[in-house]
């Protein structure tokens, strides 16, 4: 059978019995929306949240004595300003890539404004981690040179690499994790956009 | 938003509205999902009516809003159905003085259709719909080659499923 004829019945449809009255159209366009663009929006403030408290805990006033007798109190404290500086301009860029989004946009373009979205927070995620390497490496070396003198000096050497290797895993380990879970996230949206752009290459 | 502006929002939607209620249909399968996807399609419609310029119709921008909403928003994954799922097809419409034949041509189209992935969906009812392939390809936001491109190999797969 030709697809005209379907074609033929989907047009010949009566239309839907139950029609909604613009008393009711009023009332659904005043309820909260309950779309994805919204769920992206709080889980990506909900990252920045939890990513800058966590600080709160650590006992700062202890690590702040043990950064001072290591003699890196001024490396943590840049290092602190500086990441509070990249936080707010990828707040900033989120917010704006956010306000962007606009369902009245063609599809193509709302699904990349929405994955822009996402991935601001996700390189905001990207770069803690490695502020996080950094500062492991750093601590961990300035603090195992002071113990040197409690230590033999070949293993210290042995003891930094041990350092910056674990350091290195648990941290891949955690990007990973978060990677499925962003993945989980943005399946559907991710497979749409495939779907969507798959031809675009070619043409 | 000035009262006479939302009195012209409710009043086009309300004659507009079969539009939203047959992308329902293809994007969900039951009445709660439609009711739920219907509603969501409104919040959208109303949140971005202050940036629609009238140099579109409003049909044609109701079609992009809802399309949108169902792939890219709508929370709940859209899940496929079976073909043989076809007792619990979930619309309702009036089948007196209805042509049989074109009554179950009707109801295996949305089965079929149902099948399909979201942007087959997509193409396959603004094909329906009769849109042309410039629109089609505005509404998607891909260049109008790929439009038709897409739309043959959609065409393809419905039909073998209508016609295995």
């Amino acid at each position: 059978m030709d697809l005209s004829q379907y074609k033929q019945a989907w047009k010949n449809q009566p239309e839907e019995t139950y029609k909604v009255s613009a008393a009711e159209i009023y009332k659904m366009t005043q309820k909260r929306s309950t779309s994805f663009v919204k769920w992206i929006f709080i889980i990506g403030i909900l990252e920045f949240v939890i990513l800058n408290s966590l600080y709160l805990f650590v006992d700062m006033d202890e690590a702040n004595k043990q950064y001072e007798e290591a003699g890196i109190k001024g490396f943590v404290f840049y290092m602190e300003l500086f990441a509070y500086a990249v936080a707010i301009y990828f707040l900033i860029r989120f917010y704006l890539n956010y306000k962007n989004i606009s369902s009245g946009e063609s599809t193509k373009k709302l699904m990349s404004d929405i994955l822009k979205t996402r991935k601001t927070v996700k390189h905001y995620v990207l770069f803690n981690l490695f502020l996080m390497f950094i500062v492991i490496c750093v601590v961990g070396t300035t603090v195992m040179k002071q113990q040197s003198t409690k230590i033999p000096e070949d293993k210290v050497v042995i003891l930094m690499i041990v350092t910056v290797v674990i350091g290195l895993i648990v941290l891949t380990l955690v990007w990973l994790f978060y990677q499925l879970l962003y993945g989980i996230l943005l399946r559907k949206l991710n497979r749409n956009y495939k779907e969507l752009t798959k031809l675009d290459k070619l043409n | 938003m000035q009262p006479e502006l939302e009195n012209k929002f409710l009043s086009d939607f309300e004659a507009n509205q079969n539009i939203v209620h047959k992308v329902c249909r293809i994007y969900t399968t039951n009445q709660d999902a439609h009711n739920d996807l219907f509603q969501e399609i409104a919040i959208q419609l109303w949140k971005n009516y202050s940036k629609f310029r009238g140099d579109a119709k409003f049909s044609t921008w109701m079609y992009r809003v809802a399309l949108n909403t169902a792939i890219s928003l709508y929370r709940k994954s859209t899940r496929t159905v079976r073909t043989q799922d076809i007792s619990d097809i979930a619309f309702k419409i009036e089948s007196k003085e209805y042509d049989d034949t074109e009554e179950l041509q009707l109801k295996a189209l949305y089965v079929a259709i149902r099948t399909l992935n979201d942007i087959d969906k997509a193409l396959i009812f603004l094909y329906l719909e009769d849109k042309p392939y410039k629109e089609i390809a505005e509404t998607l936001g891909i260049s109008e080659v790929n439009a038709r491109v897409k739309m043959n190999r959609a065409k393809d797969k419905l039909r073998k499923i209508l016609n295995p």
